[in-house]
């Protein structure tokens, strides 16, 4: 998927890859496609609830070698 | 076409995906009020100590040994065995792999859990034992323990945020993922966990001992904690996240699943206190009644929350929150395990008594002695009806969340 910009959370545990996804699309212009990576297994629900919360649309994840990889539109 | 096979559709049930947390919430409530009938309510910190303890004396500091073997002590065996549990359901799941956070979040993890071990040991008790046990105990300790949490809680989120602006590097650098079970060739993590499970009856029949000996006791509580590992796992049951997420995204399932839990041992332990229900072993009643009722009323609660609040939002997860994800692999959530297990026995042979020296005398206060049973139960009650209010309309307005 086409993505403007890629945020690495790849080790990370909550609540830091949550924190780290709200500060990178604050800086995101909207329309903007955000990429994060991630391992922590509770991402798959916290990055859909997130985005549901705050409005930003959720596109998708891809799951590869254990790492997740959450598309994230800035709205 | 075949149709899926009912066993298959049993495990895909269970691991295919997440459960809600206030699922894992009634069920760890429901084994919760068992430990409560075996032996003694769920507790964490108690178990770091002991472990500690036996390894700071298998090294000769006798001043922090300890009488009780690790395989001996209840909460050491559950503390043991929910890693067990969280490991095998993460296997089960797909969701093990050894995941290396950076350097600093490492540290971080490390220092987060000295943090808890101090806190837990000064104020008699962790977010498990002192708050999800202690306040359907109805202790007047965990009142003050849980106003501890909070403000630990909001200090240390605040830390975090200014950390993400003024050193974003500490979270920061290189990586490292191995043994992912979604990568192909891994096929064999299933069986690994299978064989972990069929090991985990040789533990339990070696507990051996007639009717109600003590070993059958233990044995009881190696079921219990792989149970409750699996639990935990599966609902990622956390109780850092109810204390924190109000002030981050403002997020109630969290808060809400965590008041359900204790809104169900509320009616449970004092059913248990109110008719004496105990363990086979006790006969008084007092005894049953003080039950998860610590000397930490009120400043050493007060304090000692505080201190363990700030570390485990530090580290990410509580005794228990912490022991579950180090089950799936997170390294940093180890790095926690030992801060906690080196800090608790140098907290209770050095650092606790110091605080005893200046503060004033803490007690055990059973608040039914106060208020009667039906008084205690609506004071706490009330209680957690402010919560709720609060956390549902934080929800909406946004007021106390950063995100």
């Amino acid at each position: 998927m086409d993505f403007d910009q890629s945020l690495d959370c790849k080790g990370l545990s909550c609540p830091m890859p949550i924190i780290k996804l709200s500060k990178a699309i604050k800086g995101m212009e909207v329309g903007q496609v955000l990429e994060m990576q991630g391992t922590d297994p509770g991402s798959k629900t916290d990055v859909p609830a997130w985005c549901e919360k705050t409005g930003n649309e959720f596109l998708a994840v891809e799951e590869a070698d254990g790492v997740n990889k959450f598309y994230i539109k800035k709205s | 076409m075949f149709k899926k096979g009912i066993l298959r559709e049993l495990y895909d049930s269970i691991f295919a995906k997440s459960w809600p947390m206030w699922f894992g919430g009634v069920l760890l409530a429901i084994l919760n009020l068992l430990l409560f009938v075996i032996k003694y309510p769920w507790g964490g910190s108690g178990g770091y100590l002991n472990i500690g303890q036996n390894l700071f004396g298998s090294l000769g500091f006798d001043s922090m040994a300890t009488g009780t073997a690790i395989n001996m002590h209840t909460v050491a065996i559950l503390n043991i065995t929910i890693v067990l549990g969280a490991l095998i359901s993460s296997l089960f799941s797909k969701e093990f792999s050894i995941k290396i956070a950076p350097f600093g979040e490492l540290v971080k993890g490390f220092i987060g859990g000295a943090l808890m071990g101090i806190g837990a040991i000064v104020g008699v008790g962790c977010t498990t034992g002192g708050f999800l046990s202690g306040v359907p105990a109805l202790s007047g300790g965990a009142l003050f323990l849980t106003a501890g949490f909070l403000i630990g809680t909001f200090l240390a989120m605040k830390y975090i945020l200014w950390e993400m602006e003024a050193f974003p590097n500490v979270s920061m650098g290189k990586s490292y993922t191995f043994l992912p079970g979604t990568k192909a060739g891994m096929g064999w993590q299933r069986w690994f966990a299978w064989v972990l499970l069929a090991s985990t009856f040789y533990v339990i029949s070696s507990y051996t001992g007639d009717g109600t000996s003590g070993m059958k006791i233990l044995g009881w509580h190696v079921i219990i904690g792989l149970t409750l590992g699996l639990i935990l796992q599966r609902s990622r049951f956390c109780i850092v996240r109810a204390f924190r997420e109000p002030f981050m995204t403002g997020e109630s399932s969290a808060p809400v699943a965590i008041m359900l839990s204790l809104l169900i041992l509320i009616f449970g332990f004092t059913a248990l206190k109110y008719f004496g229900v105990g363990n086979v072993a006790e006969t008084a009643v007092r005894a049953i009644e003080m039950k998860a009722v610590y000397p930490s009323f009120w400043a050493k609660a007060l304090i000692g929350g505080t201190i363990f609040g700030l570390g485990m939002t530090i580290a990410g997860g509580c005794a228990i929150g912490t022991l579950w994800r180090a089950g799936e692999g997170h390294i940093k959530l180890w790095m926690a395990i030992l801060g906690f297990t080196i800090m608790a026995p140098i907290t209770k042979a050095f650092i606790a008594p110091v605080f005893d020296s200046f503060l004033p005398k803490s007690e055990k206060i059973f608040l039914p002695d106060y208020l009667g049973y039906t008084g205690s139960v609506l004071l706490v009650l009330g209680f957690i009806l402010l919560a709720y209010i609060f956390v549902k309309w934080n929800e909406k307005t946004g007021k106390f969340s950063a995100l």
